[in-house]
């Protein structure tokens, strides 16, 4: 234990959170505007769906949806303060897979706990994930490529967007499926991770669709398999892991709305009205879709199903990303 | 010419009246970015982003683009007239800018930065259309190793930008670069010296550490007894507001240099642009005749760095429209502005989507012509607010500069780590430990220990990779080379430097 | 931390300066157990949780007692010390795991500063402004070294997450020990003169600015912080100040949120509801 160290935190971050008492909760709701953290840049995938959604629940709640983009430590830094937030439904975020899954095993002195200190709104949409690979990488498909990497794991490097990034949790699915430990190559962010794989510089990675698509059209770099039951129509040519005979390997980053613990059902029973709404609006699952996103199915859109998605989310990274770190 | 047609079409898509308000309304709020102390580019860019969502997408990106570039202008301003540099390619203008100021001429300072800027960013606009796709090539050539060998460099520049001791300048960047190592640890994503304070999990931020060390620091030490005196000097002695013919003259050649270096420099997306200029302004330093005289407002020491960071800013969208990959924050926003338009830039955006390519690249020349009309006025306008009476002036610093650390991440803690990193710039001012170094350090420690370490991880842990890819070794021979030149004078030339500024 | 030495004393009176600045030098490496205890303070009106101010003092003087025995272990074995410090699983990593941060702090922090201490007794310092300037530097890097001491260090050939702020730590020390020695070497500077006000009431403002602008948003704040700064000056007339305080607050809360639309509240929480 380092006493000094966590007792000069404590005091700091006692002193931030007195500067964020909570206001008595409305009686109606919503009666002002609502804050929606989304724990990532503005622009990244989860930014971009949780903008298309909210901005069609604004008008179904009659306020408007101010997004506030809380960037830092893998999202967790945006889930800690949603989950301080006062539960009167005014504040929510967008949570990950990685904030509202991964992040429990990979953060063991994580302020929030996934399950406990938020009550599940409503799942938005995912976004599947790819292997990919940089183009002059020797195997041609995806039985070539578990052969390869399998026989070549000392020399083989995964590059991945950060500690606790989609493309980094995914990946160590799969390389713990595939039984290998190559060597991770972290990069800051997408961009440059995704550079470093055009260039070459790395052999391969995973990541999710959006970013890859005109990278892949355009041949810069090959995909071997898209983690997700059905082919997706951005990429038809492009195998599910099923068809190319690596079925262990399922991964997609969902998106799904929180809210802090304790807000009243009929607030949530409100919020959830709101997002299915969203979710069947003909134009917001046109600019879903041109994501390359996967709508969930209507049965998929209740808090209950979330709450159990996020349960079975933990219960999968966790045996994966325990020994990684 | 098939790059006279795609000219032709994108100055025909950027002067329609919607690409051309677009395009004022970016270079203005871009260049009140810049002039706001703390504001950074990625804060307004973020803000900005759901206002783009009703816009066309080629207007929505002329505007971003705008307000990406009108900040380099405008970073210069705060620099100079108080020096506060807003961004870390803003700190090596307040060197020399701040110097100038002080001597009563702000105004020619500003001036050449703003003629420096719009030259700077004709020259790399016409590069972007001409060389684009050619250049993205050096771009895909740096890999870790490179950029490793780059930073190193970059760290030697701050020695030479050093105008006090050595020994003190390499103290400097090693204390910036023991901060720039607090935060989480890129490869296992362990918490370092961050003492379980949340608002530290990332890291310190620049905006907070300059503010500190270079606004607050400054503040306090012009609040000193006995500061007055030289306050109201500079109040009293402003001269011209445009620069000379020698001015000029003396300007010309280090704009060149500048714009080359900044314009080669900004195509590497793994930070490059952040060392465009200080390798301009250690350029100008090493070239010229009596060295002496930067870090004590020469003019050179303005233009060439100004231009350097405007035509990097300008380059560095080479890989974003030839490649579809975002080198810098500001850019993945963009590439976020363009997603949601249903447009995800790719290797094939040139072709795919002509009006928007060549759109903003004919912008970015309207939005420098802008730029300079909007600017050259200002400058009577800036100079008249260093007449404003400090008593006044600094209360005024203090709020802006604390409002603007508090918009980066809405972290109160922020306001209060700048307010004691002001302590610790006021300390470093009295033992005479010049804070620029310090800054520089902050900046290139991370891209340095993470190049580092992912070239050995790649390298599987040998070390010679740095000397076997040629392009890493020349810049290691270069970094080499250049610290030789630094130290040596210095170690010789201690015993009269001592004897001369004894009586200063 | 180096103003509690800031007064210059005249060359003559050598050894009482000396006595002065090694006296501080003892004060700062003490400093850190000092700043907790201070903090420890707030446990006792129940703000943030911790150690309290009896446990610091015990458990900061029995490390500073437990962990001299490690000081001869590791006197006797500095080289050792040095080489095993950057490789995995050394003898130095062992002896570390045994000890507790507090004995860490004590042997990697406090110990080399009072070593410095008693140096200083026994010089002349000709350069007062490099001398102190550089000890101060060394307990930073000090600090630093013992802040990164329980991260990992390289493993296999990778670098871990401690490796680089060591390096760079060792490296500080180092510098730092040079221009503290070219203050002995070298005729230089004197310590210049430190005021109190301007530091003071900038710092009152930014860390009022700090607690304000959640709870009591905006206009209330930038206002107040704008007059408390304005005290710092003895120039600033109160009229003055006040009315351009207003127009400041004006400007702002109009440039902020409307124009470039940055989300931060405007007027107080309670006033709003």
């Amino acid at each position: 234990m380092m006493p000094i160290r966590s007792f000069a935190g404590a005091c700091l971050a006692a002193l931030a959170s007195l500067c964020a008492v909570a206001p008595a909760a409305a009686q109606k709701y919503p009666t002002r505007n609502i804050t929606m953290i989304v724990p990532f840049a503005a622009g990244g995938p989860t930014d971009v769906i949780s903008r298309i959604v909210t901005g069609h629940m604004a008008p179904t709640l009659g306020q408007s949806i101010i997004i506030e983009n809380v960037v830092g430590a893998g999202g967790t830094t945006g889930a800690t303060r949603a989950a301080r937030a006062a539960n009167d439904g005014y504040t929510l975020i967008t949570g990950h897979m990685g904030t509202h899954a991964a992040s429990a095993p990979l953060y063991p002195k994580l302020a929030y706990h996934p399950e406990k200190d938020f009550e599940p709104v409503a799942l938005l949409a995912g976004t599947p994930i790819l292997i990919l690979a940089r183009k002059d990488f020797p195997p041609k498909d995806l039985k070539e490529f578990v052969a390869y990497v399998k026989a070549n794991a000392e020399k083989v490097n995964a590059a991945h967007a950060g500690i606790g990034s989609v493309s980094h949790v995914s990946c160590e699915l799969l390389n713990s499926i595939l039984g290998i430990k190559p060597v991770g190559v972290p990069f800051n962010g997408t961009g440059p991770a995704m550079n470093a794989l055009v260039a070459g510089q790395v052999d391969y990675m995973c990541d999710q669709i959006v970013n890859a698509v005109p990278q892949i059209n355009a041949g810069t770099i090959k995909a071997y398999a898209v983690a997700t039951p059905e082919r997706n129509p951005s990429l038809p040519n492009v195998p599910t892991t099923t068809e190319a005979g690596l079925p262990e390997f399922q991964a997609q980053a969902w998106n799904a709305i929180f809210a802090p613990k304790g807000t009243s059902p009929a607030i949530i029973a409100t919020l959830n009205a709101a997002a299915v709404k969203a979710l069947d609006d003909e134009n917001v699952k046109k600019r879903l879709l041109e994501l390359g996103s996967v709508i969930p199915a209507p049965a998929n859109r209740t808090p209950e199903a979330l709450a159990a998605l996020v349960k079975s989310e933990i219960a999968k990274w966790t045996p994966v990303l325990k020994p990684a770190t | 010419m098939d790059l006279f047609a795609n000219l032709a079409h994108g100055f025909a898509v950027a002067f329609s009246p919607i690409n051309l308000l677009m395009c004022l309304i970016g270079a203005l709020v871009g260049t009140l970015v810049g002039v706001l102390p703390g504001i950074g580019t990625i804060a307004t860019v973020a803000m900005l982003l759901p206002i783009t969502f009703g816009l066309p997408p080629v207007g929505a990106l002329i505007m971003l683009a705008g307000i990406y570039y009108g900040a380099q202008y405008g970073g210069s301003t705060t620099s100079i007239l108080v020096n506060i540099p807003g961004e870390a390619t803003s700190v090596v203008t307040a060197l020399d800018g701040h110097q100038m100021a002080k001597q009563g001429r702000a105004g020619p300072a500003l001036a050449i930065a703003a003629i420096g800027s719009f030259f700077a960013g004709c020259v790399a606009t016409v590069l972007i259309a001409v060389l684009g796709a050619p250049l993205t090539k050096l771009a895909l050539a740096f890999g870790p190793a490179e950029y490793f060998s780059l930073m190193v460099l970059g760290l030697i520049f701050a020695v030479v930008l050093a105008k006090g001791s050595v020994l003190k300048a390499i103290a400097m960047i090693v204390f910036g670069l023991l901060l720039s190592m607090v935060g989480s640890d890129i490869e296992t994503g362990a918490s370092r010296m961050a003492f379980n304070i949340p608002e530290l999990a990332d890291g310190l931020g620049f905006a907070t550490v300059a503010m500190g060390v270079f606004g607050f620091a400054e503040i306090i030490r012009n609040l000193d007894h006995g500061a007055e005196m030289s306050r109201d000097l500079v109040q009293q002695k402003i001269t011209g507001l445009m620069p000379t013919r020698k001015d000029l003259i003396d300007s010309a050649p280090a704009i060149g240099r500048g714009t080359v270096l900044g314009s080669i420099l900004g195509i590497l997306p793994g930070g490059g642009a952040v060392i465009a200029s200080f390798a301009a302004y250690t350029l100008e330093k090493k070239l010229a005749k009596n060295p002496s005289r930067f870090g004590r407002g020469a003019i050179e020491g303005v233009a060439a760095p100004e231009s350097a960071n405007n035509a990097a800013a300008q380059t560095s969208f080479i890989p974003l429209l030839t490649l579809g990959i975002p080198p810098n924050a500001v850019m993945a926003l963009m590439v976020g502005a363009m997603t949601i338009h249903g447009i995800v830039p790719g290797p094939q955006v040139m072709q795919k989507q002509p009006d928007l390519v060549w759109g903003m690249i004919a912008s970015m020349w309207i939005g420098n012509l802008m730029l300079i009309i909007i600017n050259l006025p200002l400058v009577g306008i800036w100079v008249r607010l260093l007449r404003v009476p400090y008593r006044l002036m600094f209360p005024s610093i203090v709020i802006f500069c604390a409002i603007g650390i508090y918009s980066v991440n809405n972290a109160p803690v922020d306001v209060i780590l700048a307010g004691v990193f002001g302590l610790v710039g006021y300390w470093l001012i009295k033992h005479d430990f010049e804070p620029a170094p310090l800054l520089l350090g902050m900046v290139l420690g991370p891209l340095m220990e993470e190049n580092l370490r992912r070239a050995l991880l790649i390298s599987r842990g040998d070390w010679s990779v740095f000397l076997s890819r040629p392009l890493s070794a020349v810049l290691l021979a270069i970094a080499a080379g250049l610290l030789v030149l630094a130290v040596l004078p210095s170690l010789r030339a201690k015993r009269d430097e001592v004897f001369t500024e004894s009586e200063g | 931390m180096a103003d509690t030495m800031g007064h210059t004393a005249s060359a003559t009176d050598n050894m009482t300066r000396n006595t002065s600045v090694a006296l501080g030098i003892v004060l700062l490496g003490l400093a850190p157990q000092i700043f907790e205890l201070v903090w420890s303070l707030g446990t006792l009106v129940g703000l943030g949780a911790g150690r309290g101010p009896l446990q610091v003092v015990t458990a900061h003087l029995t490390a500073l007692v437990t962990s001299v025995p490690s000081l001869i272990a590791v006197l006797a074995a500095v080289p050792g010390m040095i080489l095993s410090y950057f490789s995995p699983g050394s003898a130095a990593a062992a002896a570390k795991s045994t000890l507790s941060s507090d004995e860490l702090l004590a042997l990697i922090y406090s110990y080399p500063l009072f070593a410095v201490a008693i140096l200083t007794l026994f010089v002349r310092i000709r350069a007062p402004q490099d001398y102190i300037g550089g000890v101060v530097l060394m307990a930073v890097a000090l600090f630093a070294l013992w802040a990164s001491s329980d991260l990992q260090g390289m493993h296999g050939f990778s670098f871990g997450a401690g490796t680089a702020p060591r390096m760079f730590g060792v490296l500080l020390v180092a510098l730092s020990a040079s221009i503290a020695l070219t203050g002995l070497l070298h005729e230089g500077e004197g310590l210049s003169h430190y005021s109190w006000r301007g530091p003071l009431f900038v710092s009152a403002a930014i860390i009022f600015f700090a607690l304000a602008i959640r709870p009591l948003g905006l206009v209330v704040t930038a206002f107040s912080s704008f007059l408390i700064a304005a005290i710092g000056s003895h120039e600033t007339t109160w009229l003055e100040a006040v009315i351009v305080g207003a127009c400041l607050t004006l400007g702002c809360a109009i440039l902020f949120p409307y124009i470039l639309g940055l989300p931060m509240p405007m007027f107080p929480r309670f006033l709003i509801q």
